[in-house]
């Protein structure tokens, strides 16, 4: 199975000042032999909240979370965190932006990532 | 002067959640914010917690409890005495196959809640209880003759 795709995680691009505190979100990829499939968990973040990005073969994903906390709450108890998701991939392989696809469904992102055709294996007839 | 409201229920100690959330340890690091950094240790797995926020305003207390990938249909929210327990089943479909997970977490509910009010909400992921604090629980002025 080496012709799948298996990205790799990869740091936050290096601050340039200030830095944003975020945290990865939980996710599972799985790499088919002409797609990813990325499945990110994001709950609190709205649809308007997500943010994606794909430059040098590296996949951003963004999701700002929606606070459920108002004006006069008072925190009894916390676990959620209130930061916001941030999770960098780098694909091995190039994918063909036109085709890629993305969905967010009860706080879960997934995405599908169409592998280019060059990156695809093929098979050679014998002629 | 102190005005003191008697407790009817001999149990007003236990549903006093309030009270144990003051406790000096409640702030700190829980558990689940342990676990969610081992999640970042160890990535590639979904969640197999729930996490609960609580709030509190004058009109009612708020439980936010983290649901990614549940539908409305595979949660049941159940009040059993001053205990509500929330179970969720998460479906993961994986191709052919699909991968169950349940997952429960129960919260006991407060002194004074009007629980035939309860409202729930479930929200890209979250699910939001809001208990709304009975008539005479909540804080209100006395005026001076």
């Amino acid at each position: 199975m080496n012709a799948t795709c298996t990205p790799s995680t990869c740091a936050p691009a290096a601050p340039s000042g200030v830095t944003e505190s975020v945290r990865k979100p939980l996710y599972k990829v799985k790499g088919n032999i002409d797609a990813y499939e990325v499945r990110v968990e994001m709950p609190g973040v709205p649809k308007s909240g997500v943010k994606l990005d794909l430059e040098d073969n590296i996949l951003t994903v963004r999701g700002e979370r929606a606070s459920n906390v108002r004006e006069g709450m008072r925190a009894l108890h916390r676990e959620l965190s209130p930061l916001n998701y941030l999770l960098r991939l780098r694909l091995n392989k190039p994918v063909d932006e036109d085709k890629m696809s993305a969905k967010l469904e009860d706080g879960v992102l997934s995405l599908i990532l169409p592998l280019k055709e060059v990156a695809k294996p093929r098979q050679i007839l014998v002629s | 002067m102190k005005l003191i409201r008697p407790t009817p229920s001999v149990f007003a100690r236990v549903t006093d959640f309030d009270d144990w959330l003051r406790h000096p340890l409640a702030s700190m690091p829980s558990l689940g914010q342990f676990f969610s950094q081992l999640g970042e240790v160890f990535p590639g797995g979904t969640s197999d917690k729930m996490s609960v926020d609580v709030h509190e305003d004058k009109d009612a207390y708020y439980a936010h409890f983290e649901l990614p990938g549940v539908k409305k249909e595979n949660v049941k929210i159940e009040l059993n005495d001053c205990l509500i327990t929330v179970t969720a089943e998460k479906r993961e479909k994986n191709g052919d196959s699909e991968s169950r997970c349940a997952l429960s977490r129960s919260v006991s509910v407060p002194d004074g809640v009007n629980v035939d009010a309860i409202v729930a909400k479930l929200e890209d992921g979250i699910l939001n209880l809001t208990l709304p604090k009975a008539e005479h629980k909540k804080p209100r002025a006395i005026e001076l003759n």
